[in-house]
């Protein structure tokens, strides 16, 4: 039981800062999304009219809209597997290693401070078809890169400048993941006659597993909402709609397209997946703290 | 001079739990008052009702005539020494005993006075610029009691103190308490589970079962005069031996057929209860009962004997014998006791009262 | 480790040093890019190895206006920025500290609603509600201020759950122990509250910079004037230049520019940045 003060409107005054910001400029908007998904309004905000679920349903017959959900999910997916897998490797290496582990871990985690934008041009550039220099390097070994053109290229691109940016964070949990692992079980492990390869698969690995699916989920997260700045900088969706994900398309239909009624709909579903991926995290955490 | 009154005093928590029914004390000026029992006997939630940091759901609480009740902790001319010493890690020594007077607005010469008199008492000037973790586990206790010191209060309020201090630190720092309350004379109510620290300290004691004050005493009316099994059995180290018995015209019957002779008006069902220091070792010919041997711990100074009253049935009463000195008996064998009558405390059954 | 074998010792290392390279290499071409005029690209290779029109590059880019339709030198944006990052980070924390304080130490009705309306806001990303924040913030007149672009990102459900595990750690005898000392709820909240959070308040204090200097698509969507456009959102402007005359020199320079300063803070408080990133995962 917390010791409490027994003021009773002081409380109030505390919260309101913090109550009053989240009501204007998240629940209103939030509310205005929801609201606007069933209206159409005309490109110049004149008129609008109640059009019911006309909005959801033009946006669940488009098959844009199917291409950009396939999109999100080959991007967020292959930026969370990628990333990790890179950083388990380089993890276990560092808990590895007894010299340099500090040093190791400076020179890996400064990507983290990186905007996503400016993640998104340095590779961008890197990649250029005409100047840059992987690009060149590609081209002389036989693989005709082009970006602007062929849209599986594109999305390599920007999942490569998704991915190096959040390597960093993937291998700080997982080298807090590893030495957390009791040293006695590795010790018993290989009194037992483990070669270090198995114990890592047998032992270490499955130990690590509330680690991988916690960072599953937030580097899923990352990747739905946090590259925007990645495409926005880079390929803007485009070639066609190869790297249109969903929060790009809901930008780019209602401040391009000016579409807005399609646009709060896409907003409307997007809150949806966060909301669901909200609880699956909180659900997670809830555990965690059981285990430990 | 009557210093602190709590009259009908009670505490009933919003879930409804009833946890102090009601408590009548009434504390004398420089008094020191143990307040003992069980974990959960209520003695920290009545010593924090006085503290002001629980509400009090019935009866009034006085200070020096004063109700009490509404006021906040700040002002009711109280200090209070917490379990963990609740010393601000972030603050030095000076600045922990300082920060109640800076509160009250005192003037800076005057709080460097008093800290550093107080500081002097408690052999704390060489540490005063020290943090708190950078202290020992019974520098801290002097801090702490430094701090409600420097406050010079009504009142001194201790939750268990020494509870979080190595045996040995324990007993040093129970003599200085007691020390220090004495020059200081200030009315102290103290609160603690530990029998032997409340025997050592207490002016008068209250011993709490339940939320309820079984009896109030000094620490010998409690130890000769027990008013219930409860009391008899949480003063005394060993406890008291305490065996279901039947009064009858004869006298009192224990583990159903031994009879002691007694002549008392009571008839029907009671607690026969004799201190393990008070059994002595007999003959057959002179003896009350004899003990089955189970297991001796041999202390030293004195010998624990502890066995099963001999019956034929073989389901006699566990009991406990204390001797003075080195003693070898054989596990198993008979030991013959005699247990004087003058030492017998009689409790009814039901009504748990003394007879 | 367990074992002794060398080999296995010397393949960490080399793993750890190849990746080190792979992380820094872009941010290796950048610089070496920015040393070199912009004549040097598009005749089909790129150098490897440092240029002598550093100084020039770097000079230009900080001090000459930005082009492409930015009117303002790179220094101004930076300083834009910083504003930015320092008013999201000081009024998150600010906010956040007294939600937390009113959730953990007082009790008073709808409570937990209150709590729950904090935690909406981790469900409800600027990314998914970007056109009507856009026009909440129209309808306010707070587009091209420094109102407008600090305000509406300062509301945190993460920096109150921090503060509020923050404060439930705290002793509740400590709490006693100061209104035994006559300290009211505000004395309480300064001399007590506040120095003892003063770790976990440095720690998020590095994530909120990072995060507050690196917004994107806020500034991008609230700010059509220059004067108030910060240095990673106008990295975009600077791209779009149809013809191929990119002074791809100098967008190289600005991006380093761009993620010098959370990138110092990153190296610079590694312990705390660690640990606020830890923390805030909780």
């Amino acid at each position: 039981m917390t010791v409490t003060f027994p003021q009773k409107g002081l409380p109030w005054l505390l919260l309101l800062p913090q109550l009053l910001i989240t009501a204007i400029f998240f629940l209103w908007p939030a509310e205005q999304a929801l609201e606007q998904a069933f209206y159409q309004e005309d490109a110049f905000g004149l008129s609008r009219e109640f059009i019911g679920l006309e909005n959801f349903a033009d946006l669940f017959s488009n098959p844009l809209y199917y291409q950009s959900i396939l999109t999100t999910l080959v991007f967020s997916f292959s930026v969370a597997i990628v990333g990790m897998s890179v950083a388990l490797l380089l993890a276990v290496m560092a808990d590895r290693v007894i010299r340099g582990k500090l040093a190791y871990q400076t020179l890996l985690i400064w990507p983290y401070a990186v905007a996503p934008a400016l993640a998104g041009v340095l590779w961008w550039i890197l990649f250029d078809p005409s100047m840059g220099p992987i690009a060149l390097w590609l081209k002389s070994a036989g693989v005709d890169w082009n970006h602007y053109l062929d849209g599986s290229q594109a999305m390599i691109l920007v999942v490569i400048a998704s991915t190096w940016k959040q390597i960093s964070y993937n291998f700080l949990f997982f080298l807090a993941g590893l030495q957390a692992v009791p040293r006695s079980l590795i010790e018993a492990a290989a009194i037992d006659g483990a070669s270090p390869f198995k114990r890592f698969w047998t032992i270490v690995f499955p130990l690590l597993s509330p680690t991988t699916f916690f960072l599953l989920v937030v580097n899923l997260v990352y990747a739905f909402f946090e590259t925007f700045g990645v495409i926005d900088a880079t390929t803007k969706g485009g070639p066609g709609q190869s790297t249109t994900t969903l929060v790009y398309k809901v930008f780019d239909d209602g401040f391009v397209g000016l579409d807005l009624g399609g646009s709060a709909a896409q907003s409307v579903v997007l809150m949806g997946i966060v909301g669901l991926m909200t609880v699956i995290q909180f659900r997670f955490i809830e555990r965690k703290v059981q285990y430990s | 001079m009557t210093d602190v009154i709590l009259e009908k005093v009670g505490k009933t928590y919003p879930n409804g739990y009833h946890a102090i029914p009601s408590v009548d004390l009434s504390i004398e000026e420089g008094e020191f008052i143990v307040l003992v029992g069980p974990s959960g006997c209520g003695k920290s939630t009545l010593l924090r009702m006085v503290a002001g940091l629980e509400s009090i759901s019935t009866g009034e609480l006085r200070i020096r005539g004063e109700r009490m009740n509404e006021k906040e902790p700040a002002d009711r001319d109280i200090a209070m020494v917490f379990q963990n010493y609740a010393l601000y890690p972030h603050m030095t020594v000076y600045d922990n005993m300082a920060y109640g007077l800076k509160n009250r607005g005192m003037a800076k010469d005057l709080i460097a006075e008093k800290v550093s008199d107080v500081a002097a008492m408690l052999g704390l000037t060489e540490l005063l610029q020290r943090k708190p973790r950078q202290l020992s586990g019974g520098q801290r206790q002097r801090v702490a009691m430094g701090r409600a010191m420097v406050r010079d209060p009504k009142v001194f309020l201790f939750d268990e103190p020494l509870s979080n201090l190595d045996a040995k630190l324990r007993v040093q720092m129970r003599v200085e308490i007691r020390q220090l309350q004495r020059k200081l004379g200030t009315t102290t109510l103290y609160v603690t589970h530990d029998q032997v620290e409340a025997m050592t300290l207490a002016d008068r004691l209250v011993v709490l079962n339940k939320g309820k004050a079984e009896q109030i005493g000094t620490p010998m009316d409690l130890y000769n005069k027990p008013a219930t099994p409860f009391v008899a059995a949480f003063i005394g180290s060993p406890s008291m031996n305490l065996l279901d018995a039947h009064l009858t015209e004869q006298g009192i019957t224990v583990s159903d057929e031994l009879t002691l002779p007694l002549s008392h008006p009571h008839r029907g069902a009671i607690v026969w209860g004799i201190r393990p220091e008070h059994l002595d070792v007999s003959d057959e010919h002179n003896a009350d009962f004899a003990l089955r041997i189970q297991a001796v711990e041999s202390l030293g100074a004195e010998t624990l004997i502890h066995g099963k009253v001999e019956t034929t049935s073989g389901q006699g009463d566990a009991m406990v014998v204390r001797l003075s000195g080195p003693h070898l008996p054989d596990i198993n064998s008979l030991m013959w006791l005699k247990a004087p009558a003058q030492y017998w405390h009689l409790f009814d059954a039901v009504t748990q009262q003394r007879l | 480790m367990i074992e002794n074998r060398p080999w296995l010792t010397f393949v960490s290392h080399a793993t750890l040093l190849t990746g080190i390279a792979l992380v820094a290499l872009p941010v290796w071409m950048a610089l070496v890019a920015s040393t070199h005029p912009a004549s040097a690209f598009g005749v089909g290779h790129i150098p490897l190895w440092f240029g002598d029109a550093g100084a020039e590059t770097w000079g230009a880019v900080l001090f000459d206006k930005a082009g492409n339709g930015v009117d303002v030198p790179v220094w101004f944006m930076m300083l834009n920025s910083l504003i930015m990052a320092l008013g999201i980070t000081f009024g998150k924390i600010a906010i956040s500290l007294l939600s937390a304080y009113a959730i953990v130490f007082f009790r008073f009705p709808f409570r937990n609603l209150c709590f729950w309306i904090i935690f909406m806001t981790l469900m409800l990303p600027v990314e998914v509600r970007i056109v009507p924040t856009y026009e909440v913030v129209a309808n306010l007149d707070l587009l091209n201020s420094y109102t407008g672009l600090t305000l509406p990102l300062i509301a945190s459900a993460t920096a109150t759950f921090l503060f509020r595990q923050c404060f439930l750690s705290i002793p509740g005898e400590l709490v006693e122990a100061a209104r035994m000392d006559g300290a009211g709820p505000w004395r309480f909240f300064f001399d007590i509250l506040l120095p003892l959070s003063r770790t976990n308040i440095a720690a998020l204090f590095v994530i909120l910079f990072i995060y507050g200097w690196n917004q994107y698509l806020w500034p991008l969507l609230i700010t059509t004037d220059d004067a108030y456009y910060t240095l990673v959102m106008s990295i975009k402007r600077m791209l779009s230049v149809t013809d191929g005359d990119i002074a791809w020199n100098q967008i190289m320079a600005t991006t380093l520019l761009a993620m010098l300063p959370p990138v110092a803070v990153v190296i610079g408080m590694q312990k705390l940045f660690v640990k606020g990133l830890v923390d805030s995962e909780k």
